[in-house]
């Protein structure tokens, strides 16, 4: 990946091309929807915040593995510091600390090259981290001579690192591979296009909550049309991976329809179980940054090693 | 088995804008480490182009809470009162700023928050709640506040009649209160001017007066003001 290789790279111009062209066709209907009277300001807010976004997220892939890498991991980081503030892990700056310097070390992790591989991005470490990261944890309480407590900041740490973290961090691996653009930009693109679409299929058609107790806005028509959705998608963009098999695209659908979801479901139990409705206000109109990647989190690792069970390191 | 308790804070929902202006302020690590690092470049920085010199500064209690009363001719004068305060009580060290213009857009109120760590006082209409909140913000042990009771920085060099607030803090309390005054601060920043001009400053520290004593009513309130504008007066002509 690099601004060169950007240019000439037909997948990233064409995602570009996309996602312009559904951002004007948005804002084309917010414009219309306006000027026929209806009240388009809470969308219009969700719009402007994709304004913002999107132009971040594809100037990081354009500037290439380096940017691409370093931004998955500020997401990360300011991903765990809006879980660590929601559950008042913050109020303990050692634990926090710690994992924050955990967060950096996946993201040099990330950066550097195979020691033993010729390959860049140290994979073996990345994957045994949390071996490491999870003995530091919970060494802490030792090392400070502390009892009290100590097993709910201990399990909130690990938590935060693990899933917050390294498993959102599997993000910036695909920097490392040779189909960069297009794993990247499908996942990005086909992870936002399945939430859209369980939010307006359960709009349009939800009756029946999937999940009562922890999410009131997710039906079951939701989670299905948003699974149609995302199995129908990597036919559509065959193109983001020309080496996958068909399997690999109902794989692929299933990963992002599913995961997504699920990443999402998590989010709200865990909001629901401390009693707040966003998990921040970093973005407006979209909540924290965790309420826009929490879709991400599971889709991103588990997508990682499906491709790399069938096709390897490359 | 019992159930965990999760302490989000209260400005969870908060804007970025919100978040600076709000007080008290939740401590966070980056806005602290900014601090530490800005506080140490300050202090070099007014050694050495302000040769700033500190007398008294053996008044400072070295416990408990206390306030710093200063005349006010420029910005210097925050910042030199930053500078004799322990390096360590730098994150409770609240210089108290005018809201209206420490916090009157988002670049401002970022710098008067984190790297000032300014509490933001309302001079017109809500008087009366800013000074709750300085109460409230010394009861607990260990904070300093910093306040300019004349309200405005003086463009003449005269020092203006102190406004009542100090007062109604301290009357019938055992809060110390420790006059101080900035000689050279007219000269080298003068309100209006962009850049402070390298020009010698020099802070002098008294000793802590206390008011537990007075009875909280007006009277007493003006016989603390009254006090206190003789004491940082006086310690103004030991220059001369």
């Amino acid at each position: 990946m690099s601004i060169s290789q950007a240019m000439q790279s037909d997948i990233f111009l064409t995602y570009v091309a996309i996602v312009v062209g559904l951002l004007v066709f948005a804002g084309v209907v917010l414009g219309v929807l306006y000027l026929l009277g209806k009240n388009v300001s809470a969308p219009a807010r969700t719009y402007r915040g994709w304004l913002i976004m999107i132009p971040l997220v594809l100037g990081a892939i354009f500037l290439g593995r380096e940017a691409t890498i370093v931004g998955v991991s500020l997401l990360a980081v300011i991903g765990f510091k809006e879980f660590a503030r929601a559950t008042g892990l913050y109020d303990d700056w050692w634990m926090t600390g710690a994992v924050y310097l955990a967060l950096g070390m996946l993201a040099l992790v990330l950066l550097v090259p195979d020691p033993r591989l010729d390959q860049s991005g140290w994979y073996g470490f990345f994957m045994a981290s949390p071996v490491f990261v999870i003995a530091a944890i919970l060494l802490i309480p030792i090392l400070r001579n502390r009892a009290k407590g100590q097993l709910q900041i201990v399990s909130l740490a690990i938590v935060g690192f693990v899933y917050f973290g390294w498993m959102f961090m599997h993000l910036g691996y695909f920097a490392n591979t040779p189909h960069a653009y297009g794993y990247l930009l499908y996942l990005a693109f086909a992870v936002e296009i399945n939430d859209i679409a369980a939010y307006t299929f359960g709009k349009l058609f939800g009756k029946r909550k999937l999940r009562e107790a922890i999410s009131p806005n997710k039906t079951v028509a939701g989670f299905i049309g948003a699974i149609a959705v995302s199995m129908t998608l990597p036919w559509l963009l065959w193109f983001s991976f020309p080496h996958f098999e068909p399997v690999h695209l109902v794989l692929t659908g299933i990963i992002v329809g599913v995961g997504g979801q699920l990443g999402d479901l998590v989010i709200s139990y865990i909001k629901r179980d401390i009693g707040i409705k966003d998990m921040g206000a970093t973005i407006k109109g979209h909540g924290g940054i965790l309420d826009r990647v929490d879709s991400m989190i599971f889709v991103a690792p588990i997508f990682f090693h499906m491709v790399r069970w069938f096709h390897g390191a490359s | 088995m019992e159930e965990w308790e999760y302490h989000p804070p209260p400005d969870i929902d908060a804007s970025m804008a919100e978040t600076l202006r709000n007080f008290p302020r939740e401590p966070k690590m980056l806005p602290y480490a900014i601090r530490s690092i800005a506080s140490l470049l300050l202090r070099g920085w007014m050694r050495t182009y302000h040769r700033m010199q500190i007398d008294g500064r053996e008044n400072l209690p070295d416990e408990g809470s206390y306030i710093l009363v200063c005349n006010h001719t420029s910005h210097l004068d925050t910042l030199c009162m930053m500078c004799a305060v322990p390096l360590a009580r730098i994150h409770r060290t609240f210089p108290a700023a005018a809201a209206d213009y420490f916090f009157s857009s988002l670049p401002r109120s970022a710098v008067s928050a984190i790297l000032i760590n300014a509490l933001p006082f309302d001079r017109e209409a809500k008087g009366a709640e800013s000074l709750a909140i300085c109460a409230k913000l010394l009861e607990n042990e260990g904070n300093i506040l910093i306040i300019f009771p004349e309200g405005t920085r003086t463009t003449s060099g005269k020092m203006a009649r102190f406004r009542s607030g100090v007062g109604r803090l301290v009357a019938g309390t055992d809060l110390a209160v420790l006059p101080c005054y900035l000689d050279g601060g007219l000269r080298a920043w003068p309100k209006g001017k962009l850049f402070p001009r390298p020009y010698k400053l020099h802070l002098r520290i008294g000793p802590a007066r206390t008011y537990g004593h007075l009875e909280k009513e007006g009277r007493s309130v003006r016989t603390i003001c009254g006090d206190l504008e003789e004491r940082v007066a006086s310690l103004g002509r030991q220059g001369k």
